[in-house]
């Protein structure tokens, strides 16, 4: 099976070209099984992950907030969806739990350089879930979705961690 | 053999052949097949780079965004090495992978284990000269098929066996399956599958070129009298900067045949500042400093041929002439950048294409509608890509050799050396 997409193809040059992609999905079928058993031989702190149901593309995962910020005790649920070329191009990642965070959208997506234009094939889910915790620490400043949240977060600490913290109290826990 | 640094990373069906960590592709994290070794010393599978390469710009290397340009070739070294050692789990990625080669309708490059033994007789003469190496690519355009990588590959191969054993297993790669759990990885493993294509002495911090060649780094060093590094075997080009050694492999070396990796060691250290002497003058690399940045979306005459690679020197996108064979009937196609149509020098296709020397070549125009649109979308994208491009010379500057900085990509220029 040929699927258009893998590195930064484009699908509409397919016709004329010579060299396609041939991403098969039982490549990256292959693939995410893989890293299924890898995560649950070697899970990474405080992170969770695993298929939702029978569909090994659409997968469920769990972080609980870090000690030491505003997102602490909270356990948060994500949403993560494989697309049929992956690994070539990045999963996406949406929180299930509200949060208050720059990086995260009001549905929930997460907004960071390797989940778009930095994405490498070498990246697996866990190492994308240690980015997503990291990011608890230290927002992503150059992938901020809500310029309010990144504001407040540059001007006034402490008044964006006390609304951190009272969003965690309230949907997280 | 149970190393802690090896790990099971397989399913069941090969579990008594522990795969370590430095040969699992970092793309689809099982065992490398057809391995191809990127200007950065990285190894991934072919299919796994060929889906990785952008197909608009420079591609970057998924484990550390070294930027190329250029597809390599399968390193024959390395496949034989690996068909040799882990034969189960090799059989099993490419049963897997003719598989899915079959439905995709395309195709990567065949190595048969058997021309390349009655092509290894043909070049028996000890060190190539020039002379001889020129006679072989001259002889094997005609040959037309996938010949002329694999000789070049193997004579080396076959000249050294009978020169240096360490332990006397001369080739084992027929052995049957079932066997192999009982022979160790130290017994398979000999320092003929290992030797420099220059040297013939066992490979020492290992270099592979864009041909897919291997090369300690101080033979590759010693040999760059013109101002492009090429391959001495296939007299391909090497573009941009000078390879880094491939660590996965010196390392694995290490391991595996510690007592002749450490008297290697020992003679190159003796050399070692004759050798530094000697390699000065090669810097000229970054003379004429053309920059080596492709950036064709910023210049209005440039031709860009998206989504189509060279199978000659491996460019891809291709930019400026292009041609197409038109003979060819394979679905991936074949064709050549502007240089290497006017080089004629002719490598079986990438793809495992039937090219042969008398099909004809048509000049093929770039869609001039694609280049302005994609010019636009680029140039919302720029910045991103300057960012990038700083990080990569900034990372290059930090850990390579000073002596490479600003190497230019002479590949543009080969036609003028040719």
């Amino acid at each position: 099976m040929k699927i258009s997409g893998g590195g930064g193809r484009s699908s509409w040059s397919s016709s004329t070209s010579s060299w396609v992609p041939t991403t098969s999905v039982s490549a990256s079928g292959k693939r995410i099984q893989r890293e299924m058993v890898e995560l649950n031989n070697d899970p990474p702190p405080d992170c969770s992950a695993g298929p939702k149901g029978d569909n090994l593309y659409h997968w469920i995962a769990t972080i609980i907030g870090t000690p030491g910020t505003p997102y602490q005790g909270g356990i948060f649920f994500l949403d993560i969806k494989f697309p049929s070329d992956y690994p070539f191009k990045p999963p996406q990642v949406v929180f299930k739990t509200r949060i208050y965070h720059c990086n995260v959208d009001p549905d929930g997506l997460v907004s960071m350089g390797i989940l778009k234009d930095d994405w490498s094939p070498a990246l697996t889910i866990a190492k994308v879930l240690l980015a997503v915790r990291s990011i608890f620490t230290n927002p992503d400043h150059y992938n901020t979705v809500v310029p309010g949240i990144a504001h407040l977060y540059s001007g006034d600490r402490a008044k964006h961690d006390g609304i951190a913290a009272e969003w965690t109290v309230r949907f997280a826990k | 053999m149970e190393n802690n640094a090896f790990r099971d990373r397989n399913f069941a069906d090969d579990e008594h052949e522990e795969i370590p960590e430095s040969f699992v592709c970092c793309v689809c994290l099982d065992l490398l097949y057809k391995p191809i070794v990127l200007s950065c010393g990285h190894i991934c599978c072919f299919w796994c780079v060929y889906n990785s390469m952008n197909c608009l710009r420079e591609s970057q290397c998924p484990v550390c965004r070294h930027q190329y340009y250029h597809f390599p070739t399968v390193c024959q070294l390395l496949h034989f090495l690996l068909l040799k050692i882990y034969t189960v789990a090799y059989k099993r990625r490419e049963d897997q992978t003719l598989e899915e080669e079959k439905k995709s309708g395309f195709y990567s490059p065949q190595f048969d284990p058997d021309t390349c033994e009655s092509q290894a007789k043909f070049g028996h003469s000890g060190i190539p000269s020039s002379s001889s190496v020129t006679n072989l690519t001259s002889n094997s355009c005609n040959v037309g098929t996938s010949e002329c990588t694999e000789q070049s590959g193997s004579t080396t191969h076959e000249r050294d066996e009978g020169i240096v054993y360490s332990n006397g297993e001369a080739d084992i790669a027929g052995t049957p399956a079932q066997t192999q759990e009982e022979i160790s990885l130290q017994q398979k493993l000999s320092v003929a599958d290992v030797t420099c294509t220059m040297c013939k002495q066992m490979l020492f911090r290992p270099v592979v070129l864009n041909c897919g060649h291997v090369y300690c780094q101080t033979c590759v060093v010693n040999n760059t009298d013109d101002d492009t590094l090429r391959c001495r075997v296939c007299q391909s080009p090497h573009p941009r900067r000078f390879p880094k050694v491939c660590l996965e492999l010196d390392h694995f070396l290490e391991e595996q045949l510690p007592e002749e990796y450490r008297q290697r060691r020992d003679a190159i250290e003796l050399k070692q500042i004759k050798v530094k002497l000697e390699t000065t003058p090669s810097c000229s690399l970054d003379k004429g400093n053309k920059g080596e940045n492709k950036d064709w979306w910023s210049d209005p005459d440039s031709k860009v041929h998206i989504g189509v690679g060279c199978d000659f020197c491996g460019m891809f996108p291709i930019i400026g002439d292009r041609y197409r064979c038109a003979d060819c009937t394979e679905k991936m196609g074949f064709d050549l950048c502007g240089d290497c149509y006017a080089t004629r020098s002719k490598l079986p296709g990438r793809f495992n294409q039937q090219h042969t020397s008398e099909h004809k070549f048509k000049l093929e125009q770039s869609n001039i509608m694609h280049n302005i649109m994609l010019r636009l979308a680029t140039a919302q994208l720029g910045d991103t890509s300057i960012d990038l491009e700083s990080v990569g010379n900034l990372e290059i500057a930090s850990d390579g050799p000073t002596l490479f900085d600003d190497a230019v990509d002479n590949h543009s220029d080969s036609e003028a050396t040719n």
